[in-house]
């Protein structure tokens, strides 16, 4: 045991064989809004699809969800090629599940995979701001909202990404419920019909397209039920 | 030994010499430090504060909690921000690691709820092997020696233990640093100052579990009053000889009108400029 | 000593210090902008985008970056928004002094050279990018300033983050001696070109045509995409939601003495 503790030394020896220059980043921004909003019995998830650098637009058309089954959805904003590792890993984290498991992940149970998967990049962060969303066990909506790093809450509504700041005041606005937290229990999921939630999250985005330069084009909107996933879209301004 | 095979939190069982630093022989932690994966950068150390200007993990924070004759006392916050963006009102801030056991979340939120996760994982293993629920003594150790394991490597973390074993209530408090400390009585985060000004005030040993209780909100609100990274609801727990119980979850905005009915007469409403 | 005129250095090693020890200063609106100029046959059409941002979001959707300068000139601006207002409404302000002096038309190298050497004498510090364009009497003139003092005269020109986008425009499609409806229509193009594919460019595109005869400036030529969508369930907030909790009324009289006097005569 006379190697006790020298878990400094580990580090110079990872980055021995690297030279950068100094004002190299690993990251880069491309932007992007992702929303979700849990209801009774539905869940509707939203990402705008413009992809983005500085002041270009690299695509207009980059779907930022990842549907892993028709009960459980993962949208992300931040960087790119960040968001794709993250996807592909957790997409076959959910093969080898169904493998051993005979039934596809739950939405509670991806949540948790998701966190596990940000924190183990504690030290070197995945630059994605994710959101986890689907139906639960009972079949109610169910959100999850993130940090980098894996963090993670369940909630009524979330919205995450480079927008995040316009459209989450308006959600709160008109969905906030009491607490989770609060003494008597009371409810807490928004119990607005199906119609007016996909309503009020394309008003958020149109209004988010028209000051935020990284959200524009079009977004891709689920609307996740215990029918299945439908699809909608709705198209922003291009400027 | 017996182990049970955790992979995420093990590390991939590949490398022979994955354990360089003997922490699993050490038992510490159950998490050796090669399991996560380093950014291959020469000065890890501006690196990681690169890193946290780029991710804003949450942050933000008042927790307390004390001991007095009726048990322990543990409130807390529930607002975590990420720089002046409040990023969640409704954080869950006391971790219920087991009917028994009870630890307070403050700095990185995502520290926090991994390795008080982790150390839940630990305590539950520590029962079926030793047929005995763990002291909160040896809890708040464990957890300790993992964050000593990770020291300087940017993990940020103020955390509370408490709870009740054979030796009766117990409360430690755990940091990041790797600091262990057994009290009666102690605030963490960003508020924590404004709390204790109202703790220090309120504490006496033979408080009823009623004036207790509501020393421990009112101490947790007045934080929030002061303290802009802090609010949300105010969460008290009360642990005794059969575990904890939570007792209170209150709005911090309607607690303020309880304890001010008329807001004219708060002293932080200032003289109407106007008026002749 | 009469206090002269300029900018006032004062702070400025103070600022240095601070923002060495890690102090951020405060934003400024820049027009991360497209801006263009062509000269056809008679004139010159100059053209702007219309959206001026702070940081990554949208400061003003529909903001004027054809600035005048003179009857027969006017000029496009390009970089922090204040230094651009500034910069054109000072030598536009010297121009008319000199009309009057030397009751001549004001020439387009006179705006030019007063520009280049205010923006020269500041280094680079007052950053204003820019693209002039008018007629005098030795027929239309087109250039561009840049931050440094530094100047092009050239048939075409762009500037500002969306310059690329307009300027492939303008090599694919410029033309010696356009008709007045071509150079509108290039001109335009450039613009939208930059509007859409530039994130600091966006909503219209303004023109302005100078020639002989005179000055059409036309603002919001193109009004580019309304509203995509149109709520089915606006939020309507009926009256009353918002409880009055307490109503006062101030005799502003009581608070405020007016003092009789004789009025303040201007200097002349």
């Amino acid at each position: 045991m006379a190697t006790a503790l020298p878990v400094r030394a580990q580090v110079p020896a990872a980055g021995q064989a690297t030279k950068q220059h100094a004002s190299w980043s690993p990251y880069d921004d491309n932007g992007g809004t992702v929303v979700a909003v849990a209801g009774d019995d539905y869940c509707i998830v939203a990402a705008s699809t413009r992809m983005s650098t500085g002041y270009s637009i690299l695509t207009r058309n980059k779907s930022k969800i990842l549907r892993l089954n028709p009960k459980c959805v993962v949208a992300s904003a931040g960087m790119q090629a960040d968001m794709e590792t993250l996807h592909k890993m957790l997409h076959s984290r959910h093969v080898t599940y169904q493998f051993n498991h005979r039934r596809p992940m739950s939405c509670p149970a991806t949540a948790q995979l998701l966190s596990n998967t940000l924190y183990y990049k504690r030290f070197f962060p995945y630059y994605t701001f994710n959101l986890c969303a689907g139906l639960d066990d009972e079949g109610r909506g169910a959100v999850y909202t993130y940090d980098a790093i894996g963090s993670y809450e369940r909630v009524g509504y979330g919205c995450q990404g480079s927008g995040k700041e316009l459209i989450q005041p308006v959600l709160d606005n008109q969905l906030k419920a009491a607490s989770p937290l609060v003494l008597p229990q009371q409810q807490w999921l928004s119990s607005l019909p199906l119609e007016q939630a996909v309503d009020l999250v394309k008003g958020a985005f149109v209004s988010a397209g028209e000051r935020d330069i990284y959200t524009g084009d079009d977004v891709e909107i689920l609307i996740i039920t215990k029918d299945g996933i439908r699809t909608d879209s709705l198209q922003l301004k291009r400027d | 030994m017996m182990r049970i095979s955790c992979p995420l939190i093990d590390g991939p069982a590949t490398s022979a010499a994955q354990d360089a630093c003997g922490l699993r022989e050490l038992g510490v932690g159950g998490a050796p430090v090669d399991s996560f994966p380093l950014p291959a950068v020469q000065d890890i150390d501006s690196f990681e504060r690169e890193v946290v200007e780029y991710v804003k993990p949450n942050h933000g924070t008042t927790t307390l909690g004390f001991i007095f004759q009726g048990g322990v006392i543990i409130a807390v916050d529930s607002r975590a921000s990420q720089g002046s963006y409040i990023s969640s009102q409704t954080v869950k801030k006391v971790i219920e690691i087991n009917p028994y056991l009870l630890g307070t979340m403050a700095g990185g939120a995502a520290d926090c709820q991994f390795w008080e996760r982790n150390l839940g994982r630990q305590c539950r293993l520590y029962e079926l092997a030793n047929g005995k629920r763990i002291t909160v003594r040896g809890a708040s150790k464990l957890l300790a020696n993992t964050m000593f394991s990770y020291r300087g490597m940017g993990l940020s973390m103020g955390t509370m233990v408490a709870g009740w074993d054979e030796a009766g209530p117990g409360l430690y408090y755990v940091d990041s640093d790797g600091q262990r400390t057994k009290g009666k009585l102690f605030s963490v985060g960003s508020g924590s100052l404004y709390a204790y000004g109202v703790l220090d005030e309120g504490y006496r040993w033979d408080l009823s579990v009623e004036e207790a209780v509501e020393l421990g909100l009112r101490s947790i609100y007045h934080a929030t009053f002061r303290d802009a990274a802090s609010g949300g609801t105010v969460s008290v727990y009360h642990v005794t000889q059969e575990g904890w119980t939570k007792v209170r979850g209150e709005d911090v905005g309607e607690l303020h009108f309880r304890f001010y009915p008329d807001p004219a007469k708060h002293p932080c409403n200032s003289v109407d400029p106007l008026a002749v | 000593m009469a206090q002269a005129g300029g900018f006032s250095f004062d702070l400025c090693k103070r600022n240095e210090f601070l923002e060495a020890r890690g102090m951020k200063g405060p934003g400024f609106t820049k027009t991360g902008t497209t801006i263009a100029g062509v000269i056809f046959k008679d004139g010159v059409v100059l053209g702007a985008d219309t959206r001026s941002t702070a940081g990554t979001t949208v400061a003003d959707k529909n903001c004027e970056k054809i600035h005048y300068i003179a009857p027969n000139i006017y000029c496009c601006g390009a970089g922090t928004a204040a230094d651009t207002e500034n910069v054109t409404g000072m030598v536009a302000s010297q121009l008319e002094l000199h009309r009057y002096a030397t009751g001549t038309q004001s020439r387009v190298i006179t705006a030019m050279t007063l520009l280049k050497s205010h923006l020269f004498r500041y280094q680079g510090h007052v950053s204003a990018a820019l693209v002039l364009g008018g007629v005098d009497f030795r027929g239309p003139h087109l250039f561009t300033v840049y931050p440094h003092g530094s100047t092009d005269s050239l048939p075409f020109c762009t500037m500002g983050s969306g310059s690329l986008n307009a300027m492939a425009v303008f090599e694919a499609g410029y033309k010696d001696d356009m008709s007045k409806e071509e150079a509108m229509e290039l001109v335009a193009r450039a613009i939208r070109s930059g509007v859409m594919n530039d994130l600091g460019s966006g909503s219209n595109v303004d023109l302005c045509i100078i020639s002989k005869e005179g000055v059409e400036y036309k603002r919001n030529h193109e009004y580019l995409q309304g509203k995509t969508y149109e709520r089915q369930f606006p939020q309507r907030f009926a009256a009353g939601s918002v409880p009055v909790v307490r109503e006062r009324v101030y005799d502003i009289r009581k608070a405020v003495t007016v003092v009789e006097g004789e009025p303040m005569e201007m200097e002349s």
